[in-house]
């Protein structure tokens, strides 16, 4: 399975970031230099040809979303690349940002030239703060070399990229939670209409586009649309970054050629094989809001197409693998207390719902649960969302959903097993721990 | 802008391009369920509660925000949009106290009227439920208790969007949301109230009426704030005869949903202790009760006597007929010297109109101001005063006037209050009543005339004033008293242009314009 490195190609090890001279040297701000020979709409028709869909994903292809803003409206046009990466599971816009952050600054520029505007928001989570530096870096770099500023390559033509530091609510990774931060205002998702193409920051016409998808765009405007599309098919144009995590023998990131490369492929070749010698039991592909797949679904490319026919979505390609010790009741208790906690609030279903999945899959997870809750879980899980139910302003609801009612769909007799046994493993081997404690400090 | 034509549950029905689907539905008469969403706010689309179906939407969608189509169809009752709504008042309700017994918004609850009709009489949550902070002190005016609010934003909208502070937001996160005012501040919109309104919850209650009655018990009676000249329309509440709340009631022309918070707590005047419940007489320096016949036959005689001489100041707090009714009087008195009490009130640019008389248009309208030659209420001080009328006023806020009437000869006062000026200067003490205990009009800032109603009946042998001024006049010759407000109003209504055709059943709910033209 070839690899396709093609964002990463002369990215440095992990620890060090490429610096201005370096990406100049291999060819870097080429793209920009002909972008700005280009008018707004070449660029835009370039990327809508290249078909490279939003890597943030939802996988919406990246050229359309640019047609989306109104032209003549009188109001400045915004950019914001959403750099939050709060998906459980995901790093590897990260690798973007540390290792080659002139792709992205550079991407930045080209993509306000195409839609009209003249300021780029970077919005990075708190907790990446070597990317924030990475990036602060980078930029300080690229205005000195008149990249970014007010006379962008003596073009005449201003455009700044900011970065801006989110502060670690995993409702700021959605694109409209994302605005409503930078702005300054809590970070709840926006009501649609109005899209952020036509109302968005501060009520301007706002593009959203993630750090993947914009470090395509130099790529695509460089090399052009048959290069680009060389790698990838029809469904899923390009290369995609992947992270692998979880059970793993070499957990880390990778860049694939999509429609080359299976998720079995991405486990056993790229990140080593699930680690001990053990088996895999369970594989989420695309960050912990897609649904699960079992062991027996992996030998599908990673496209998105197929993963989605394969029962999930690729996601923003954050996969985690579970192997055969795992106990799935251990996994979602996790991942629920992740979203009860996360959730905004502002929604009635998921404010309230969120809560109660965490709560009745801590019970099963405890012993304290009956066959009965296994089904009140997936009951509460309709209630609350799922795929195509709309229920909710954001996916937040519908992305805990989505592994609940996959976990049980796949793994039920785990759930059953924690009923009838008091509890999961983990659970069971934590209280006999604390009970043989107790029996110690009284002993 | 071009019409739209679409379906909703099966009903056809026209609205201008940009209505949302809710806003369609009312026009059918069809009330989608709501909680967030309000007519005079901006869209928060929280709740979730409005979701309807739409053919060829693969998902359900808040109604709130989803403008018409040419051609859309919406079903509100279909399985899906149904199921929904169940669905969320099952969330709305697993962490609410679901303590009704005690609540203040028990009866005129959403949160109850929604679990009546469509929700579920158990629950399958079995789990401790979330606690907050209650009886939380946004004010001296405004009680909050978190637990039972649902987080529609109704009120930090308002304050925002229509008060213009922006004095409440959300803290915490996610079930653990509360609406908070900033750490150590208090709200201090003068507007504030309109949020226990407009809560459609128990989680904001009014400090001065929490607890003071169920709502079911409360005799609701549309009427007018006599506060100031903008004629709020009011739904006053009332039980044992006791006049306990104001809320605001829809008037687009008028105060759209809202009112003022001092126009609102403006109801201690009504059953004050010092309300007049009979005719009073000075006999020996005293004020003694008598009869109506008696006090009305004295009254008469000494404003006879003083003829065209007599000093008349007339409240712009009486209504049109009750104005109309005492110019009558004046004019047969022939005396040019009438004059309005000007009353400050606080100015804003929301509803405050900085006048404090309710009814200073219809006083402006029907001329009550010095006629040529006439002693204006500024001149009173100026030489002795031989006979006045006080016909709903009194000037306990102008002493020096006071010591000038103690020396009159002959003080008439129509009033609903033993005020100073009652005790220390009049002869004839008429008992009249509040605005809240009578039949009649007030004209708005706008030249609005709207209809006041009787909330509570008044204490004692007290008349309502149109009665009073009625009779009066029949004493002097003016002709016959009308028998009802209403009477009084059509007679009003033949003598003045501005007031052409109008009567108290044609005013309706929402009151109609003066032709103030005809009047200047």
């Amino acid at each position: 399975m070839p690899l396709a490195p093609r964002l990463m190609k002369d990215a440095p090890p992990i620890g060090r970031r490429q610096t201005h001279d370096e990406y100049v040297a291999a060819g870097g701000y080429d793209a920009l230099q002909k972008a700005l020979g280009m008018k707004p709409e070449e660029i835009t028709q370039q990327v809508l040809e290249a078909g490279v869909r939003g890597r943030g994903g939802a996988g919406f292809p990246a050229g359309r979303k640019w047609t989306f803003v109104p032209k003549n409206t009188g109001k400045p046009v915004y950019l914001a690349c959403n750099a939050d990466e709060s998906e459980p599971g995901c790093f590897k816009d990260r690798q973007i940002m540390e290792r080659v952050p002139h792709l992205l600054i550079e991407g930045c520029v080209i993509a306000c030239r195409a839609i009209g505007a003249q300021s780029a928001f970077i919005y990075c989570r708190g907790e990446y703060p070597h990317s924030v530096r990475a990036l602060e870096e980078a930029l300080a770099e690229a205005r000195a070399a008149g990249k970014v500023g007010n006379d962008v390559l003596g073009s005449g033509w201003r455009c700044d990229v900011w970065v801006h530091k989110g502060a670690g609510a995993y409702i700021c990774g959605e694109e409209t939670g994302l605005l409503s931060s930078i702005e300054g205002g809590r970070g709840y998702p926006r009501i649609k209409p109005p899209f952020p193409a036509v109302e968005g920051l501060w009520g301007c016409p706002t593009i959203i586009n993630n750090v993947e998808t914009l470090a395509n765009v130099p790529v695509i405007v460089r090399d052009g649309v048959a290069a680009f599309k060389a790698a990838g098919d029809d469904d899923t144009t390009g290369t995609r970054l992947v992270g692998i995590s979880g059970h793993v023998e070499r957990p880390g990131h990778v860049e694939i050629d999509p429609a080359k490369t299976t998720i079995r492929e991405l486990i056993e070749v790229h990140a080593g094989g699930v680690w001990k010698g053990r088996k895999l039991k369970a594989v989420i592909p695309g960050g912990s809001s897609v649904p699960v797949l079992p062991a027996s679904a992996i030998d599908v490319p990673f496209t998105y197409g197929a993963v989605r026919n394969a029962g999930s979505l690729a996601g923003a390609a954050g996969v985690i693998v579970m192997d055969e010790t795992t106990c799935m009741v251990d996994a979602l208790v996790n991942l629920m207390q992740f979203y009860h906690h996360e959730s905004c609030g502002q929604c009635t279903p998921c404010r309230e719902g969120t809560g109660w999945l965490e709560k009745l899959v801590t019970r099963i997870w405890k012993g304290e649960g009956a066959a009965r809750d296994i089904d009140l879980l997936d009951s509460v899980a309709d209630t609350i969302g799922g795929a195509q139910a709309g229920k909710t302003i954001c996916f937040l609801a519908d992305s805990a959903v989505m592994p609940t009612k996959s976990f049980l769909k796949h793994f039920r007799a785990d759930f059953v097993r924690a009923v009838e046994e008091g509890g999961s493993p983990v659970w069971r081997a934590r209280a006999g721990q604390g009970a043989r404690a107790a029996a110690g400090a009284h002993g | 802008m071009a019409d739209v034509k679409l379906t909703i549950d099966g009903r056809e029905v026209e609205v201008p391009r940009g209505t949302t689907v809710i806003q369609a539905a009312r026009k059918l008469g069809t009330d989608v369920p709501h909680y967030c969403w309000h007519p005079g706010l901006k869209v928060a689309g929280n709740c979730r509660i409005c979701l309807v179906e739409v053919e060829g939407m693969p998902t359900v969608q808040i109604s709130c925000n989803l403008e018409v189509r040419e051609g859309m169809v919406v079903h509100t009752e279909s399985a899906k949009a149904k199921q929904a709504r169940r669905d969320v008042m099952e969330l709305l309700l697993i962490n609410h106290p679901l303590d009704c017994p005690i609540c203040d918004q028990a009866g005129e609850c959403k949160l109850q009227e929604y679990s009546f009709e469509f929700g579920s009489d158990g629950s399958r949550f079995q789990f401790p439920k979330v606690h907050k902070p209650k009886h939380v002190r946004f004010s001296e005016k405004v009680t909050f208790d978190a637990e039972r609010c649902i987080l529609c934003t109704r009120c930090v909208r308002f304050l925002d969007e229509v008060a213009g502070r922006d004095e409440l937001d959300i803290v915490n996160r996610g079930d653990r949301n509360e609406i908070a005012v900033a750490r150590g501040a208090e709200l201090t919109s003068p507007y504030q109230m309109n949020i226990v309104d407009i809560c459609p919850v128990g989680a904001l209650t009014s400090t001065d009426f929490r607890f003071k009655s169920r709502v079911w018990f409360l005799k609701q009676t549309r009427t007018v704030c006599p506060s100031c000249s903008r004629g709020c329309n009011v739904t006053a509440g009332a039980r044992w005869n006791r006049l306990l709340r104001l809320v605001p009631a829809e008037n687009q022309a008028v105060n759209r949903w809202w009112m003022c918070d001092d126009g609102r707590l403006a109801i201690g005047h009504v059953g004050a202790d010092d309300r007049l419940g009979a005719p009073l007489v000075r006999k020996d320096g005293a004020l003694v009760e008598t009869t109506w016949d008696e006090a009305l036959r004295a009254a008469a005689d000494g404003l006879r006597a003083a003829g065209a001489n007599l000093l008349a100041l007339v409240s712009a707090r009486l209504t049109n007929e009750e104005l109309f009714l005492a110019r009558r009087i004046l004019d047969a008195l022939g005396t040019p010297h009438r004059d309005v009490k000007p009353r400050a009130w606080e100015r804003d640019e929301l509803l405050r109109t900085g006048d404090g008389n309710p009814n200073a248009e219809g006083a402006r309208i029907l001329g009550i101001a010095p006629r040529a030659g006439g002693r204006g209420l500024a001149a009173w001080g100026g030489s002795a005063i031989g006979a006045a009328f006080l016909c709903g006023e009194d000037l306990d806020d102008r002493p020096e006037l006071l010591d000038a009437l103690a020396k009159a000869s002959f003080v008439l006062v129509l009033d609903s209050r033993e005020t100073a000026t009652v005790k220390r200067v009049a002869t004839v003490v008429l008992p009249g009543v509040t605005s809240f205990e009578k039949d009649g009009s007030f004209t708005n800032v706008d030249g609005r005339v709207q209809r006041l109603l009787p909330v509570v009946s008044a204490p004692g042998d007290a008349r309502p004033d149109w009665r009073v001024l009625g009779e009066l006049g029949a004493l002097l010759g003016c002709g016959a008293a009308p028998r009802s407000a209403d009477e009084a109003l059509r007679a009003l209504a033949a003598a003045e242009p501005a007031f052409a055709g109008l009567s108290l059943g044609r005013l309706g709910a929402l009151g109609r314009e003066a032709a103030r033209e005809a009047a200047r």
